[in-house]
């Protein structure tokens, strides 16, 4: 899985033309992992959230992390070894916005 | 998805919203739009829809509908909008010719005379272009928050002048239409002249100077022969874009491959020309525009007709005196080895009058002392011209023409 962390685009205030940009990217590498066969899902998520936390169970509504520490989605995708995976995560296309992607091997569970 | 999409549909989406909900909403309605293409990027990740625009028109009709409760709560009218109705109304201004009168409106709107020129060209750029505060900074060489208060600062007029997304009345409408040819001439230079490592932006500004002048040509009573002659100008200095900076370096016009020039642009300037001709009206744009033509009708550099461009020089200098004219005269009298009548109309120029363009006077009194064989003279014009230079482009065009240059025993 690859999660992307960064902040939204509504923070770093893209222009229109710039999200257009960016969205292509992000269509060209979706469309890149579909061909290999490689995709197995995903998701954005939107930045407002609510969280239940402690014995508690205490609610809050967000932010709960600075803006940069976003997550803002994931993919799954096929992969071999972390290697392959960072290989993947090369076209991931908010790099220079200053967005990070952090690779995580999902659990397989036994049936 | 189309070139531009985006940046297009904002401009559009604004003024049609400006329409429906008046301009002094104008901050809402601009931050609405972009929370649709915020959440287009979203919702698109995975794979954009069929009919991208048709989907970020839907987006905006529904942002519409949300705006016209929000709108309503802060008037603190509390009676209830029929939603059946309004939605159908809303349909009908998102017609394309609705669509276009709106933008025009704009257009219109963003030369009011209570803005400064500053204040116009970013509010255009701004509102109808669909450029960020950034993206303006840029394209302007100027601070983002220049821009920011320059726009701050315009949308304040519209609220205390209560300015309305109106045509001018009829007595006014000649002067306005001037204005906004103005500030479309002004869009398109900002990109043509200025040489910066961003090349794309220019581009972008270029662009967006032509897609405005069609707009109004799309109006028969905006039409006229200085508004065809203005396009045909912007079309043939546009069809020199991709020649003007190859590799990263500046190309001077003796030195562009002419055949790189964009041909259909040639023809549609042409075109542009020949209806200009139809009107009786005369312009500055004209004799431009003229001047471009004989730039392109010469097969290469050496055939260029250059008696015929000093006198449309001349014809310019008659309608509006200036010391950039007089410098492209000196050019021009330069080419043609007239050196005494280039140096007499160099010596009536004021360089501390063309402040950050002095360099370029500086660089043709060069040219002139290296012509005329006073190798010492030209190489202290051609320092002087570099140590003004602000552009890192420009500099180093300036630094490999010195070192081309004879240098004195």
């Amino acid at each position: 899985m690859m999660i992307f962390i960064g902040a939204s685009y509504d923070e770093l205030g893209l222009s229109p033309e710039e999200i257009q940009t960016q969205m292509g990217r992000w269509f060209a590498w979706g469309d890149k992992m579909k061909e290999q066969g490689i995709l197995r899902g995903g998701a954005a998520l939107y930045a407002k959230g609510r969280r239940i936390s402690g014995p508690d169970r205490i609610e809050s509504d967000g932010p709960f992390v600075e803006s940069k520490e976003l997550i803002g989605g994931y993919y799954t995708a096929a992969a071999d070894s972390f290697e392959e995976a960072a290989k993947i995560a090369q076209d991931y296309p908010d790099y220079h916005l200053g967005g990070t992607v952090e690779i995580r091997e999902v659990v397989k569970f036994d049936r | 998805m189309v070139d531009h999409l985006f940046r297009h549909q904002y401009g559009k989406l604004v003024a049609i919203l400006s329409k429906i909900f008046g301009l002094a909403h104008l901050e809402l309605i601009e931050d609405a739009i972009q929370d649709t293409f915020l959440q287009a990027s979203l919702k698109w990740r995975q794979a954009q829809p069929d009919n991208p625009q048709a989907w970020l028109t839907q987006a905006a009709k529904n942002r519409a509908i949300d705006l016209m409760r929000q709108i309503n709560a802060q008037k603190q009218r509390h009676e209830k909008t029929v939603h059946g109705a309004a939605t159908l109304e809303i349909n009908e201004y998102f017609l394309d010719h609705e669509v276009q009168d709106s933008q025009l409106r704009m257009l219109f709107v963003a030369c009011h005379p209570a803005f400064s020129r500053e204040e116009q060209i970013a509010f255009a750029l701004k509102a109808i272009s669909g450029f960020s505060m950034k993206e303006i900074a840029v394209a302007l060489l100027q601070k983002e928050e220049t821009i920011k208060k320059r726009l701050a600062r315009a949308r304040k007029k519209i609220q205390e002048l209560d300015i309305t997304l109106d045509y001018p009345a009829p007595g006014e409408i000649n002067d306005r239409l001037s204005a906004v040819q103005q500030i479309i001439y002004l869009i398109f230079n900002e990109g043509f002249h200025s040489t910066k490592l961003n090349q794309l932006i220019d581009k972008d500004l270029c662009g967006e100077a032509l897609r405005l002048c069609q707009l109004l040509l799309v109006k028969e009573q905006f039409r006229s022969g200085n508004l065809y002659a203005l396009f045909g100008l912007l079309c043939f200095h546009a069809s020199r874009l991709d020649s003007k900076i190859v590799d990263g370096k500046i190309v001077d016009l003796k030195h562009q491959d002419r055949s790189t020039w964009h041909f259909p642009l040639i023809v549609l300037g042409n075109d542009a020309l020949n209806k200009a001709m139809r009107y009786s009206d005369q312009s500055i744009y004209h004799l431009e525009a003229a001047i471009a033509a004989e730039h392109i009708k010469a097969i290469k550099f050496e055939n260029t007709n250059w008696q015929q461009i000093i006198d449309y020089y001349n014809e310019m200098f008659e309608l509006m005196p200036s010391d950039s004219i007089r410098l492209s005269r000196a050019i021009t009298y330069l080419q043609m080895e007239r050196l005494a009548d280039a140096k007499k109309e160099l010596d009536t120029i004021d360089a501390a009058a063309m402040s950050q363009r002095s360099y370029l006077l500086h660089g043709t009194y060069a040219e002139y002392y290296a012509k005329n064989g006073e190798p010492t003279q030209a190489l202290a014009a051609i320092d002087k011209a570099i140590s003004t230079c602000t552009n890192s482009l420009e500099r180093e065009y300036l630094e490999e023409k010195k070192a081309g240059m004879t240098s004195p025993d």
